[in-house]
């Protein structure tokens, strides 16, 4: 039981940066209605710059900042080099995907010829363990977990308080209709996508120092869980993809501590593939539609 | 010289019997299906457990037996086309477009990660190893003159399934994919059986795969996690994509393009000092531009697949009859 709730601390950590990962990814998709494939690159370059600011300045939150903004400009210029023109040039959903797993072949392979290919260690002192309740997390963890939150509430605020919130309900619901209505989607797509990147860049900062060491395919593979998070909370609804990263960030821990970590990434995708299956829509909706493009 | 101009022929026939499975999927029946790579793989580590012998101390792996060459060929494909069959069954049932590739990617990475973690199956990232000149002996050839052999096997191979395709895609059974590709309403309103017609070319192009993935094996005479990788499909996907999907000509010449022209010209790069990945890293980078230039620009392909037009379009509905 002890060992039980032990574990579940760490799910915790996992869960607030896959939450963070995946309602980046979901926004994309919401004003899109593309499935971002190269959304895991947005992490790496912000473990990248993360790790180059840190070391010329030291500052792990001089380097928070950088990694945000690095993953705030890579996903703008996606979205403007990329899936921006081909929404306007009447691309389907479909060709969009392939266009963007392509993007993200170049970009791990640009970062593999700046960088290399070997793993870069990246360690931040975590700090001596405490227990906290019946949790034992280090004084690092909490860091991630309470910047989770505050990010979550943020987004929360903008979201639902703001005219720019607004813009982007309205878009990702129907955005032709918002078109009319005198919105121009095109900038809020690429405002979302700026947004999204500052959130994905500031998790794959974090996720780098929560695993240690990073290179230029681990983002692509932690896009693997992002994606089932998303799927699993329903795609595009930025709520419930949160709650749907909770809940796999919690599955993966405890198969991971309970099987073999190794399998982690088999295990997602056995969830991913039953959700979509069972609840193409989402684990949280009751729309009666089924996803038949 | 001669040995490398050997070496470039075997790889682009093996090559295009892998881009020409991958069009039965993609380009006839429409589906953006990532788990390919997989069937590739599951070809060549089947093909070698059926014939490198048992396991010796530190190894695992199934089987272990001993057949000839021919007959692990065709038991890997059959292993090939059940794997593609099962999930086919699972994600052709009622996924399309972007569900669909997302369910294949999982697929593929389950098999990725059994293959290269689940040490019993194919003795996890050691891989497999031990194939040497199959069928060689045979006929008793020395290694120069194999290399000779193992090219003209590959290339008639290739002339076969090419010859395979070309009926297939003017057979009912390729029109009817196509159709299916087109507007699958209209094909299920004129009595087509979507999903199992989807079946039956996902597993085609799976075994097709297989197939491939049997002679790379005989190639690399080893397989291992780290001869192969899920994303590498991209590269299979240009290939198509370049030369004109749903049109064999063209992936024949998508398969030369992406083969000879990116794979072989970035090999006379120099070698940058300290650097030892950066050619390979520099066609990864040309390769994903050519996609996407390629889906932006010239989404049919350099030969596009000939439009069939209705001979008679100005037929009275009421003189048709059923």
């Amino acid at each position: 039981m002890n060992e039980a709730l032990l574990t579940l601390g760490f799910a915790l950590v996992t869960a607030s940066i896959l939450a963070l990962s995946a309602v980046a990814f979901t926004l994309e998709y919401a004003v899109t209605n593309v499935a971002n494939v190269s959304h895991g690159e947005i992490l790496t370059v912000g473990a990248y710059a993360a790790y180059l600011v840190h070391q010329r300045t030291g500052s792990a939150v001089a380097a928070a900042l950088a990694a945000a903004l690095a993953g705030g400009l890579a996903a703008l210029a996606m979205h403007s080099a990329v899936i921006g023109p081909f929404i306007r040039f009447g691309a389907t959903p479909t060709i969009v995907f392939i266009a963007t797993l392509g993007m993200s072949f170049m970009i791990q392979n640009t970062l593999v010829i700046f960088f290399g290919a070997a793993n870069v260690a990246y360690t931040l002192d975590p700090g001596a363990p405490q227990h906290i309740g019946p949790f034992l997390l280090t004084p690092l963890d909490l860091e991630i977990i309470a910047s989770a939150i505050a990010i979550t509430v943020a987004l929360y605020l903008v979201i639902s308080r703001t005219r720019f919130g607004k813009a982007l309900r309205a878009v990702s619901q129907n955005r032709e209709l918002a078109r009319v209505t005198g919105i121009n989607a095109t900038r809020v797509a690429a405002a979302t996508f700026f947004l999204a990147g500052l959130i994905a860049g500031y998790a794959g900062f974090i996720l780098a120092e929560s695993v240690g060491s990073f290179n230029p395919f681990f983002g692509f593979s932690f896009f693997l869980i992002t994606l089932t998070a998303a799927v699993a909370g329903g795609l595009g609804r930025a709520f419930g993809t949160m709650v749907g990263a909770v809940l796999v960030g919690i599955i993966l821990e405890f198969a991971g501590g309970y099987v073999s970590a190794s399998y982690n990434l088999a295990f997602a995708f056995a969830i991913l593939a039953i959700v979509i299956l069972v609840r193409p829509r989402g684990l949280f909706t009751n729309a009666r539609r089924t996803v038949f493009e | 010289m001669s040995a490398y101009i050997v070496s470039i022929l075997t790889e682009g026939a093996i090559f295009g019997i892998m881009a020409l499975g991958l069009n039965v999927i993609w380009g006839w029946s429409g589906d953006f299906d990532l788990a390919y790579y997989g069937y590739i793989a599951v070809g060549a580590y089947m093909t070698l457990v059926l014939t490198i012998g048992p396991a010796t101390a530190p190894a695992h792996y199934i089987l272990g037996l001993q057949l000839p060459y021919p007959a692990a060929v065709v038991l890997a494909v059959l292993s090939s086309m059940a794997v593609g069959l099962v999930v086919g069954l699972i994600a052709l049932r009622h996924l399309r477009g972007i569900y669909f590739s997302i369910v294949t990617l999982g697929a593929v990475y389950v098999m990725y990660v059994l293959a290269g973690q689940y040490v019993p199956l194919f003795d996890g990232y050691n891989g497999l190893s031990g194939l040497f000149d199959p069928m060689g002996d045979w006929f008793g050839l020395d290694y120069l003159s194999y290399q000779w052999f193992l090219m003209g096997l590959c290339l008639v191979m290739f002339g076969l399934v090419l010859l395979f395709m070309w009926r297939l895609s003017n057979s009912r059974f390729g029109m009817a994919l196509r159709t299916l590709r087109e507007d699958e309403r209209a094909a299920a309103a004129f009595g087509r059986d979507i999903y199992r017609l989807k079946l039956k070319g996902y597993v085609i192009g799976a075994g097709v795969g297989g197939f491939a993935g049997a002679l790379f094996a005989a190639y690399l005479s080893a397989f291992n996690p780290s001869a192969w990788s899920p994303v590498e499909i991209i590269v299979l996907y240009a290939a198509v994509l370049v030369g004109g999907r749903g049109n064999i000509w063209g992936v024949v010449l998508g398969v030369f393009i992406m083969g000879i022209l990116v794979q072989e010209s970035t090999r006379f790069l120099p070698e940058v000092p300290g650097h030892p990945q950066i050619v390979l890293a520099l066609r990864g980078v040309i390769i994903g531009l050519v996609l996407v230039l390629f889906l932006r620009f010239r989404p049919q392909g350099l030969l596009p697949e000939r439009r069939y037009v209705d001979p008679q379009p100005k037929l009275e509905p009421a003189t048709q009859t059923a």
